[in-house]
């Protein structure tokens, strides 16, 4: 596929709502380890936020600018701060209603790039940035033209840098308060996250 | 035993509007509402000149609210009980007060304030507003030279208000407002003292319980626990081991000027508070400091605690000026000035 049509990526949207849904529980189990639990209910609620403006939106830019300000004005918490920030810099780095290989490759790094700004966090220390940062790279070391590809490969860096959490020491945030304690467990971020890279994958 | 019985209120989910509206309608020259716990002055400030906006949860009446008037701030963004406004209100607020001169929003160091200004801000700047935050962190006991952002915004932003919303006034620009409030923030240091926890007014639950003959020194704005709690001493001592505390983190010069602030949290009487005062002021003359500016008042408080923050700051001489010789006309702060 040579191109990101806007229907795709609602399509790709739809589906990570879908599938972020049927595993709520399992990603506030994860949370309630080191966390307040509520994780699975908070990434849900966000992504439900931006259906809205997603099914009305006519053009990249506008579209995701919308959907930002939507997750953010409408929940508070930080899941849907990182999220909100995704979508607005992805619109920052995106426009009109397809993009090809290089466009969708700048729109993703535009989203990691306005996360990078909220976040101290870096990779390893188990938080979400541990799926979202591999996955980035990952599409952006491609040299892939085809849409199908690049999404693929985020995934699977997403879904190993989400695996990789399990074996470290939470080391941001208040969970780092828990320290050994957060050994043996994926972290819920990484692992939504992850999630939301294995529906855009799977859509395509 | 429910709130009601403890406490003169009506719906407890109606706390925080019945509680603003009370107070713009006592204050009625001075403040209003602009918007659903958005409380602005009567009279706006001219437009050329820098908004100052802060937000918090209510419950710590007469902050942050009570400091909105001339030569303080001009918006105060209220939450829910203990609880930050969130970043819809706080937008709502911004976009009420976009002007070229810009907003600067002080931020206290709580999780829930410093995310919903994050966000709002982050919205902000892409409407086109000019907005810069400044972030509060007086309180000590994270440790003495702890990061600062492991330190909790205390009632040390009350001054603040005082010296940033004069300098404000006079015409200063926002990025000048910024190093006179960020040169204040790094010289001032907050600590608290409980003796009796608090309750959350909505469902009367106790937060903290401290046995009877015990204190509490760096204990939070909502009850949370500081660490150093020991056996109850004397108003002298106490206020002794208080000042040497905060000095250990101000490290002052002999013949620095200082203000010393002790705010009452609720239930420590004005009597009592006034024989802490002039034991820290005692302390801090005979090691050598000038005590310029003083204060002993309910600034900040958190429902029925007993205790108090004592907030002492070393004063440059642009922030003696503008806590001193600047007019303020707040409900709660007022200073007779030009």
């Amino acid at each position: 596929m040579d191109v990101l049509s806007i229907d795709i990526f609602k399509a790709m949207m739809r589906n990570a709502l879908m599938h972020v849904k049927l595993r709520e529980d399992e990603f506030s189990k994860l949370d309630a380890v080191i966390g307040d639990g509520d994780h699975g209910t908070a990434i849900v609620t966000a992504l439900s936020c931006v259906m809205d403006p997603l099914e009305k939106g006519t053009e990249f830019k506008s579209m995701l600018n919308d959907m930002g300000f939507a997750v953010m004005l409408q929940t508070s918490g930080s899941t849907s701060t990182l999220l909100g920030a995704f979508f607005l810099g992805m619109s920052d780095y995106s426009a009109g209603i397809s993009l090809d290989a290089g466009a969708m490759k700048a729109m993703f790094a535009g989203g990691l790039e306005n996360v990078r700004k909220q976040t101290k966090a870096q990779k390893g220390d188990k938080t979400m940035m541990d799926a979202l940062i591999p996955a980035v790279e990952a599409m952006q070391a491609s040299t892939s033209q085809d849409i199908k590809e690049l999404l693929v490969a985020a995934a699977e860096a997403a879904l190993q840098g989400a695996q990789s959490t399990v074996q470290m020491k939470a080391n941001f945030g208040r969970a780092r308060n828990y320290g050994e304690q957060s050994i043996g467990y994926a972290d819920s971020g990484a692992t939504s996250w992850s999630c939301m890279f294995a529906s855009f994958a799977e859509v395509v | 035993m429910s709130a009601t019985k403890i406490k003169f209120i009506n719906n407890p989910e109606q706390i925080t509007s019945e509680l603003l509206e009370g107070y713009v309608m006592a204050y009625k020259d001075k403040v209003a509402l602009a918007g659903e716990n958005i409380v602005v002055r009567a009279t706006p400030k001219s437009e050329d000149k820098v908004a100052i906006v802060t937000l918090g949860g209510s419950g710590h009446e007469p902050a942050l609210s009570g400091f909105v008037g001339e030569g303080m701030l001009d918006c105060s963004v209220v939450g829910d009980i203990f609880a930050a406004p969130g970043a819809q209100r706080l937008f709502q607020a911004l976009q009420l007060f976009k002007r070229e001169a810009g907003i600067l929003l002080v931020v206290l160091n709580h999780s829930g304030d410093v995310m919903s200004a994050n966000m709002a801000c982050q919205l902000a700047e892409r409407m086109g507003i000019k907005v810069k935050q400044l972030l509060t962190h007086d309180d000590i006991s994270a440790g003495i030279g702890a990061p600062d952002e492991d330190r909790r915004g205390l009632a040390g932003c009350v001054p603040l208000f005082k010296i940033i919303g004069a300098a404000a006034e006079e015409g200063k620009s926002l990025d000048e407002l910024l190093e006179i409030g960020e040169r204040f923030s790094q010289k001032v240091a907050t600590l608290a003292v409980a003796m009796r926890s608090c309750t959350h007014p909505q469902n009367n639950g106790i937060i903290t319980d401290l046995p009877e003959g015990i204190m509490e020194i760096g204990m939070g704005q909502h009850g949370e626990g500081g660490g150093g709690r020991q056996p109850l001493v004397s108003a002298d001592d106490t206020a002794a081991q208080m000042v040497d505390l905060l000095l250990q983190q101000l490290k002052p010069a002999a013949g620095d000027k200082m203000l010393l602030i002790i705010n009452g949290v609720g239930a420590t009487t004005h009597m009592e508070l006034s024989i802490i005062y002039r034991k820290a002021c005692l302390v801090l003359e005979e090691k050598g400091f000038e005590v310029c500016e003083g204060r002993i008042q309910e600034i900040l408080t958190v429902q029925e605690q007993a205790g108090f923050q004592m907030i002492i700051a070393r004063l440059d001489a642009d922030h003696i000026d503008y806590l001193k010789n600047k007019r303020a006309d707040a409900p709660y702060w007022v200073t007779i000035g030009k």
